[in-house]
């Protein structure tokens, strides 16, 4: 897995990122303006200094005398230097300047600001002419020089910031942990959480922002209570239920054990079976349940429906015969439904066998299973006492059981049949039947 | 004995009536709260056993109702609910013993035998009038330490006369005692029977007070 990433460090990270981005944009802004206006001033200086020497030289210049060597009057010198030409020749020049003029002296005579490159410096040149052009005048300046400026002026206003930053990280880093406290407190609470305590978490000062993940952790907590509570009444409601039959099976047992009359002890003993049986089918369908209500969703495929209710209601038809009852079954040769073939099966059977059972001796029950516009339809009728409005409203409540009905069922067939129709996607009605009279359950299935 | 049994269970129901037959009780079985009210309310039973989960009306109203309509008869709850919070409310509504269920066919027995002794102001196992012991839990009676043999129905008249020590107990009440529903009453049988207990027993415990009944007294009544 991959570690995640500290909220806080992406805050710093982040914060610390746009400072300095920030502030590289205003260095180089600073950096473009400062060396504009320094290009324009130095560059007018230099405009001056040859206007100077071109009013000076003016019909000054003999045009035989010796080329004039200037001094080097101050320890910057070095980097302004001069030439004056006369009719092409030298005629002065500065200390550091070269004795070629520093711009090419082309036919015509140049003027103005160059760029260009002497003994391996950049030089910034500004070239000037007298009147009568005879006389050419260069004045330079070392690029370099004015690089230097430009770092200076860069220098003192970075170089506070730059020692700033460590400072700036401290705080950014202070502030970030400050904000993200109540995340901390959060994770610290849940983390010292007992698993059984789903009360809501509060966290103290938590932001605006925070509200909708504790909102949705109490909801969920919320949610958890729930169905542990549920789960908790549906143990003990499993329990209590099993009591019943066990407390009959022992009662049955021990009138055997004491009864000295054979056809009482054979009753007895008869009686200890069908209450073991009822324990087992208890047992099968609290497991059929918890087996529905914690697994996951099955994979629904195309299949004959047909073939598994008949299936179910042959398997049934020893329990209708024993009750003398008539069972039949109504059916094309195949219905194709969407459904799970297990889970169909443990449905019908369960409405089949609720059927027999609560209906009396001698009742009809009747299975149809037809194809209708949109799927499919499983009908499961009775000739049975039916149930009440009230009644059936109850009715899928676990362990609700009609009362009256001298069943010993203990109302679970219902919750299981009605839980597996909501994982096949399908709907169950119920209501009186119409051609029998008692019970009419109704499945509606989804075409495959 | 005669008590009333109220189980909606069809297997329990007929398992527990039939268990305490063999140890000896008068059972009438109901099936829901409605009938065991209308039954309580008809006959004098010397106790109930009252499943709580009752169809039509709960046990816990049924007792309650009862209660209120001033039926004291000794009730023991039997029933699927062991938290201590339903006991505790099965008690004070007015239960006198609350079993959890499965129960033991002796205890059950014993437990029902002692609330009808308790019900009679009895601390004692025995129940003694003059030189007369019956015990309940035996079914067995001695007269001056020697064991005299009884017909069951015998012993349950005897029984209710002992419980109702000094009190006059007229013919039908001893009916209602005798015999659980479907059993034929002959019409003289109450007579008949003490009969022949004062033959076994002597014609001094047995007193018949003329018009309206017979009673046993603790000491023999001076002639």
């Amino acid at each position: 897995m991959q570690r995640p990433r500290s909220l806080q460090g992406r805050l710093l990270a982040l914060v610390l990122g746009v400072v300095a981005a920030v502030w590289a944009v205003t260095a180089a802004l600073t950096w473009l303006d400062v060396r504009h206006e320094l290009d324009e001033l130095l560059d007018s200086h230099l405009a001056q200094a040859a206007a100077l020497l071109v009013v000076q030289q003016a019909g000054e210049i003999e045009d035989d005398a010796p080329a004039i060597n200037a001094p080097s009057l101050h320890r910057y010198a070095p980097k302004v230097a001069f030439q004056v030409f006369h009719e092409g020749r030298l005629a002065m020049r500065s200390s550091n300047a070269p004795a070629q003029p520093m711009l090419a002296l082309t036919g015509g005579a140049a003027t103005g600001l160059r760029t260009v490159e002497l003994a391996g410096k950049t030089w910034r040149v500004f070239a000037a002419h007298g009147r009568e052009r005879d006389t050419q005048v260069f004045v330079g300046e070392q690029v370099e020089s004015r690089d230097d400026i430009l770092w200076a002026v860069l220098r003192s206003g970075l170089t506070p910031m730059l020692l700033a930053l460590p400072l700036l990280a401290l705080a950014a880093w202070w502030a970030v942990r400050q904000g993200v406290a109540p995340l901390r407190a959060l994770s610290r609470t849940l983390a010292q959480r007992q698993p059984q305590a789903l009360q809501p978490v509060a966290v103290d000062g938590a932001p605006a922002e925070m509200a909708p993940m504790v909102d949705a952790l109490n909801g969920l907590f919320g949610r958890i209570g729930e169905l542990m509570a549920a789960e908790r009444r549906f143990t003990a409601d499993a329990a209590h239920e099993l009591r019943t039959p066990i407390a009959a099976i022992r009662a049955q047992a021990q009138v055997a054990l004491a009864s000295a009359d054979d056809a009482e002890r054979r009753h007895a003993l008869s009686a200890t079976l069908q209450g073991c049986d009822r324990a087992t089918r208890l047992v099968e369908q609290l497991l059929t349940l918890s087996r529905l209500e914690s697994g996951s969703a099955p994979a629904l495929a195309a299949l004959d429906a047909v073939a598994v209710v008949r299936q179910v209601v042959a398997e049934s038809a020893g329990l209708a015969l024993g009750k003398r009852q008539t069972l039949a079954l109504e059916a094309p040769a195949a219905v194709s439904v969407s459904a799970e073939a297990t889970l169909l099966a443990v449905l019908v059977r369960n409405l089949v066998d609720n059927a027999i059972r609560y209906s009396p001796e001698g009742a009809s029950v009747s299975v149809a299973m037809l194809p209708t516009a949109g799927g499919a339809e499983l009908t499961v009728e009775d000739s049975g006492p039916g149930m009440s409005a009230a009644d059936i409203e109850q009715l899928g409540e676990r362990f609700f059981r009609v009362i009256g009905s001298g069943q010993s069922g203990s109302g679970l067939g219902w919750s299981i049949a009605r839980r597996i129709a909501s994982v096949l996607g399908a709907q169950v009605s119920v209501s009186r039947s119409a051609s029998l009279g008692g019970l009419a359950v109704t499945v509606r299935l989804a075409q495959s | 004995m005669r008590v009333l049994l109220a189980e909606d269970d069809p297997l329990l129901g007929d398992g527990l009536r039939t268990g305490l037959r063999q140890l000896g009780f008068l059972v009438d079985w109901v099936r829901d709260g409605m009938a065991a009210e209308s039954e309580l309310r008809a006959h004098p039973y010397a106790a109930a056993v009252l499943d709580l989960g009752l169809p039509l009306k709960d046990g816990m109203d049924l007792l309650a109702s009862i209660r209120r309509a001033g039926i004291t008869l000794p009730v023991l709850v039997l029933t699927a609910r062991d938290a201590l919070p339903d006991r505790i409310r099965g008690l004070d509504v007015g239960a006198d013993d609350y079993v959890v269920k499965p129960v033991d066919m002796n205890e059950l027995a014993a437990r029902l035998r002692a609330l009808v002794r308790r019900a009679h102001g009895q601390a004692q196992d025995c129940l003694t009038a003059q030189d007369v012991v019956l015990d309940p839990a035996a079914r067995s009676v001695l007269q001056a330490g020697v064991p005299v043999p009884l017909s069951a129905r015998e012993f349950d008249l005897l029984h209710t006369l002992l419980l109702n020590t000094g009190r006059v107990l007229s013919r039908e009440q001893l009916e209602q005692h005798l015999y659980s529903w479907g059993q034929e009453v002959e019409s003289n049988a109450v007579e008949v029977h003490v009969h022949h207990l004062r033959r076994k027993l002597g014609s001094a415990l047995i007193q018949t007070v003329r018009g309206v009944g017979y009673v046993v007294t603790r000491e023999q009544p001076r002639a």
